[in-house]
This record gives C-alpha cells, structure tokens and sequence, in this order.
C-alpha cells in the first residue's frame, strides 16, 4: 500500500476506534438530534398534514447542524502535542484531510440512516417511490459535510470561539449540499429525474476537495 | 495627497452618478423605480471586485508572507461586506413594488448574494477571533481564496437556476438596455469604484496605524517571574 | 553525519507583542546532548519548540539537520526529530499498545515494534490498558517508546525527568545512548540540575529568553 493511503487509513481508523470508544459523537449527538425531531411538532398546531410537510426540512436543518458537531468533534478533541506528534511523524496534510472526511463520512451516513425512521415515526410524511434512488444523495451529502466540517475544524482549531465560529463559517458554505440532498429528495416523491442536482452535489464536493487539498499543507501550520 | 483627492473624487463621482441616475429616461415596465438598480447593480458588481480582490491578496499573503497583502485583503473583504449589504437592502427596496415582496425565496440570485453575504461575515468574525498577527492573517488567507467560489455562483445564478430575477443584461457579446440606461449605470458603477478606492485606501492605511500603535513590549517574557518571597522550611 | 546537528544564530521569538527569546545561539554537534536549565517563564519550552520546527523565529537564522529554519525544507526532516513534551502525546481512547501501533503505521515502521518497545519500557502487562487511565508517568514512558521505535536522529525533551522515577531514568539513557551512536544529538530541558548534569555533555543556562 502507498505511503499516503497508509497514513489516511490509519487516521481514519483511529478516528473511528476513537469515537467508537468515547462514543461522545454518536452517544451525544445523535440523541440530541434526535430530540430536535422531537421537540419541533410540539412548537406547532400538531396538524398532520403541516407536520408531513415539515418532515424533509427538519430532518435537513437536523443533519445540517448536528452533523457540522460530529465533524468538527475530531479537531475539537485534539491537543496541541497529539497536533505536533502527527507533524513530526510526517503526517503528509492531504493524507489527514482524506482520513478525517473518511472517518466523518461514515459517521454522518450513519447519523442520517438512523434519524430516518425517527422521522417516519414522529411526522409521518408520504411515502417515497423507490427510496434507494436518494441514497446517492445521502453518500454525496455526508462526505460534502465531511469535508466542510474537517476544513472548518482546521481553520478555527485553538481558537477561544471555534464552538460558535467553526459552524458559523461551514453553515453558509452547506447550502448547495442542503439544496442538492433535499431537491433530489423532492425530485424522488415526484417520480422525477434527479440528475441536476446529483451534478450539483457532486461539483460541490469536488469544489470542496480541491480546497481540502490545495489547503491542507498552509493549515498545518495552524495546528503547531 | 492621495489621502484627500482620492475621497473628494469619490464624492464627486457619487453626485455625478445620482444627477445622471436622476436624469435618465423611467423604464416602461419598472417606472422610476429603475433608478434603484443603478445603484443596486453597481454594488453587487463592487462587491464582487472587493472580493476578488481580497482572493488575489490572500494569495499574495500566502506565497509572500507580506502583511501588507494581509492589510489589503481584510480591508477589501469589509468593504466588500459593505457593498453586499447595500446590494441585499437596495434589492430588496427594489422588490416589493416591482415584485410584490421584499424577499422571494425561490431567486436563486438573492439567496446566493445573501449566503455570500454571511461567507464573509464568518471571515470577518475569523480574524477578530485570531489575536496573533500572523495565524490571522493566515487563516483569513485561506479562506478568503475559498469563499470567493462564491462570487461566480452567485453571478451565474440567474443561468443555471430559472429565478425571478431577470438574466445576464450584459453579456460579452451583447447588452439588452437602452443606452442611456447603460450609461446611468456605467457612470455609477465608475462611481462606486472610486468610493470603493478611497474606502481601500483609507482602511488599509488605518490597517497600518493600527499596528504601528501597538505597545511592542521591551522586556522578556520571562522577566516578569521573580524568585518567591515565602519562608522556607526548619 | 559531520554537519551540526542544530546551528541557531541570534533567533528571536515573539507571540504578538510579546519577546520571548532574544538573540539566542545554540549549537549541537554530531554525537552531542546539551542540557537547557532555566526558571520558569525563561523560554526553555519556546526554545525547543523552534528546534523541533514547530515555532517560527521571528528574527534570526539557523538550521536543524540540515534544513534552514522557516522554509519548507523543514518538512523533509521532521520524521528524523523525537520529541516528548511537558504534555504526553497520546490518545486517551486507544490503548498504550493501539497508541504505539497507529504511531507506528503513520511512521511506516512495522507495527509489531510496537510490542517490543513497549516491553523495553516496562509496560507489557499494561499494554492493552486506555491510555486515559493510565498515570502520567506511563503516558510519559509512551513518549519514549515511541523514541525508541523510531530512531530519531534529535531528541528532545521537555521537562525530561518530570513524572519519571528513577528507574524509568534508564529509558532516557538508553535513547541518549542510541542516538549518539548513531551521530545524532539531544537537547535536554529540566529544572533537575543534578539529574540533568549527569546525562549531558553541557549545560545551556536561560533567564528572560537569552542564554547567560
């Protein structure tokens, strides 16, 4: 195996022992998501109809902030020495930011499989046709968040405010995944063609993985 | 003396614009409200330059390391943050009597502008968070270089997305407007460059006093730490 | 090796306002440990930080196996410093043993030099326990373990002897051993005089961020 997807795959799979083991991710995040769903019906007239439609657009507003928390979280935890060590190993950056959006990728897929049935359950919306067909939608998401929430976590690690900031930068830049997961779910229910907005998906993710790596070596510099 | 040409200029060019916006024959369709997008348009072109220009300089930041770069690229995106507001307000003054609403979220146009008006706010907010010099201007560098992918997207937002916001009015090959609307808006857009030029100026200079003023201490770190004055023990 | 080790000439270190080291010169040559002693606030641990690559000088020149400090040069040697900290480098979550393998995996040293140096520092039988629940000193042995799976050609340590006993000094032998069989160097932080005499060739005095 190559010296970089060696020292990718190594970092993400200390990422995924280490939330595996902490468990804060998935042992907080998701249950806090999880209340989201909840809480939201009961802040309206609880009309089934209003609550069906508002399915979809709590479930985005839901993976949307509670996943930019899980993926921040790895570069949240991160001291300054375990910073140095992978510097001086000679951690190559662009190797870092491909593990990170590894590890993080899978987490936010399981997030998001998992907040499904909740949502069914709590709001009831129309059955989609041929639900496996957004599933490419949900991969494309769950790495563009992936890599937005690993590039944010970057940009603000040490910071006194990073909690606030580090969203603050990544939210804005999310929309045209939110836009291309939800209107590919949309175009699903409909019965229609859900290739603009794959395309959409699929150039923001490529857009974010150039900056990931043409980034990578001067934020480096930031974590010593 | 560029210091105090450079505003008067601009102040010139400011009445200059509104006497031709004001003078220009009302649109068929829009009225007088047409004069709005005078400056609505030139802001929203300005903003784009602002913040090309603080893409450009970060990138000078970060192959030279000079702050003078750093000074220029945060100047340029405050300035750019201020045009983008204008923009959004001017727009949305715009659109309730042409429109009907001061918001509709089906424009692509208006929900980009306004993202990208946030983009900037972070990048703001980014730098009054970094306390060391060279980390901010670091980390402001990078994703100035980032966040202007923004601006294309929300310039060719009208293309690829059918919104309520009229298409490109001029394109390379040709321009669909009267000619003395055309040359309202060119004039104002010449207007808000100069105010855009003395507002750079004016900041990046104040970039510099900011840093000349700050108290560079003498003494060491570590001479501050004195031997204790606590008894020993028997 | 015949070129210093480290050359450091009038560097200068500033966070913001504030000068932190001023003027220093440091030189270590091929096969040499120098010793760095200072109060608290003295720039010891800046210090060793622009020696490991990881603080910029503001002022000043030098270079560390070879690269120039502040270019990207530095990038080519980094795998060839060790260094171990005021704080362990360690992920509470993983095991001491898991700690070393993921080290060793990123390094591209084969993982089952994990378990042996593992062993060599006396931790065999805590090699499957979290590091967060391990003491101090073991995260510390962790360090060193490290150092000795990978060889560097520098070493440096920060607060050398602190969490330590004295029977763990001989794990800092060994690696000061090695290293300078190998022609490399050492720099060597401490407040424990005695104990730092006794492992260098000389010792560095620093007051308020210059050398006396």
């Amino acid at each position: 195996m190559s010296r970089f997807w060696r020292q990718a795959l190594g970092v993400a799979k200390r990422d995924l022992l280490v939330e595996g083991r902490a468990g804060e991710g998935i042992g907080i995040v998701l249950p806090v998501g999880a209340l989201a769903i909840f809480v939201v019906p009961l802040a309206t007239s609880g009309s089934a109809s209003l609550l069906a439609d508002l399915a979809a657009p709590v479930y985005w507003l839901v993976t949307l902030l509670f996943g930019m928390q899980l993926a921040l979280r790895q570069t949240a935890t991160e001291t300054v020495p375990q910073r140095r060590l992978l510097v001086l190993l000679g951690l190559d950056p662009v190797a870092r930011f491909v593990g990170r959006t590894l590890s993080a990728s899978l987490l936010l897929l399981g997030l998001q499989l998992v907040l499904i049935p909740l949502v069914i359950l709590f709001y009831e919306p129309e059955p989609v046709p041929a639900p496996v067909r957004i599933l490419p939608a949900l991969v494309l998401y769950s790495v563009g968040l992936a890599m937005l929430g690993t590039l944010a976590g970057d940009l603000t690690v040490g910071l006194r405010t990073r909690t606030a900031l580090a969203p603050m930068l990544a939210a804005p830049l999310a929309v045209p995944l939110v836009m291309g997961a939800s209107q590919s779910l949309i175009s699903v229910s409909q019965g229609d063609g859900i290739l603009t907005w794959t395309l959409l998906l699929v150039a923001t993710d490529l857009a974010l993985a150039v900056a990931g790596v043409v980034t990578a070596r001067p934020l480096e510099e930031t974590a010593t | 003396m560029t210091k105090r040409i450079l505003p008067v200029l601009a102040g010139l060019a400011l009445v200059a614009g509104l006497l031709v916006a004001l003078s220009s024959p009302p649109d068929v369709l829009q009225g007088d409200f047409v004069r709005i997008l005078y400056i609505h348009v030139a802001n929203a072109w300005l903003a784009f330059l602002a913040f090309g220009v603080t893409a450009a300089a970060s990138i000078g930041w970060l192959v030279t390391r000079r702050a003078g770069y750093d000074r220029v690229a945060a100047s340029s995106a405050e300035i750019g943050v201020l045009f983008t507001a204008v923009t959004l307000f001017t727009g949305m003054i715009w659109g309730k009597p042409i429109w009907g609403t001061f918001w509709d979220w089906g424009d692509a146009r208006m929900a980009s502008t306004a993202l990208m008006f946030f983009v900037y706010l972070g990048y703001l907010a980014l730098r009054r968070a970094t306390p060391d010099r060279v980390a901010r201007a670091r980390r402001s560098a990078i994703l100035g270089v980032i966040a202007v992918v923004q601006v294309p997207l929300v310039y060719f937002s009208v293309v690829l997305w059918r919104t309520l916001h009229q298409g490109l009015t001029i394109r390379p090959d040709s321009v669909q407007m009267e000619p003395e609307m055309l040359t309202a808006l060119l004039v104002n857009v010449g207007a808000f460059s100069v105010l855009y030029l003395a507002l750079l100026v004016a900041r990046v200079r104040l970039a510099r006093l900011e840093e000349a003023t700050e108290v560079h201490e003498e003494a060491p770190a570590g001479s501050a730490v004195t031997a204790p004055r606590l008894e020993t023990g028997p | 090796m015949t070129e210093p080790i480290v050359e450091l000439r009038r560097i200068g270190v500033r966070f913001g306002t504030v000068p932190v080291l001023v003027d220093v010169d440091l030189s270590i040559a091929p096969g040499e440990i120098v010793g760095i002693a200072g109060p608290n606030g003295s720039g010891k641990t800046t210090l060793l930080g622009v020696v490991a690559t990881l603080i910029r000088p503001s002022s000043g020149t030098g270079s560390v196996l070879g690269a120039a400090l502040g270019t990207d040069d530095v990038r080519r040697i980094r795998p060839r410093i060790g260094l171990s900290g005021h704080e362990p480098a360690v992920y509470p979550e993983l095991s001491l043993v898991e700690n070393l393998r993921f080290v060793a995996r990123i390094a591209g040293v084969p993982t089952d030099a994990a378990d042996r140096v593992l062993a060599d520092v006396g931790l065999a039988a805590a090699a499957d326990r979290p590091a967060g629940r391990s003491s101090h000193g073991m995260q510390r042995r962790i360090d060193l373990a490290r150092m000795l799976m990978l060889e560097p050609d520098l070493v440096l340590l920060d607060e050398a002897h602190a969490g330590l006993d004295k029977d763990a000094e001989v794990i800092i032998d060994a690696i000061l051993r090695r290293v300078r069989a190998r022609g490399g160097g050492g720099l060597l932080v401490s407040h424990d005089a005695g104990r730092l005499a006794r492992q260098v060739d000389r010792v560095l005095r620093i007051e308020a961020g210059a050398t006396v």
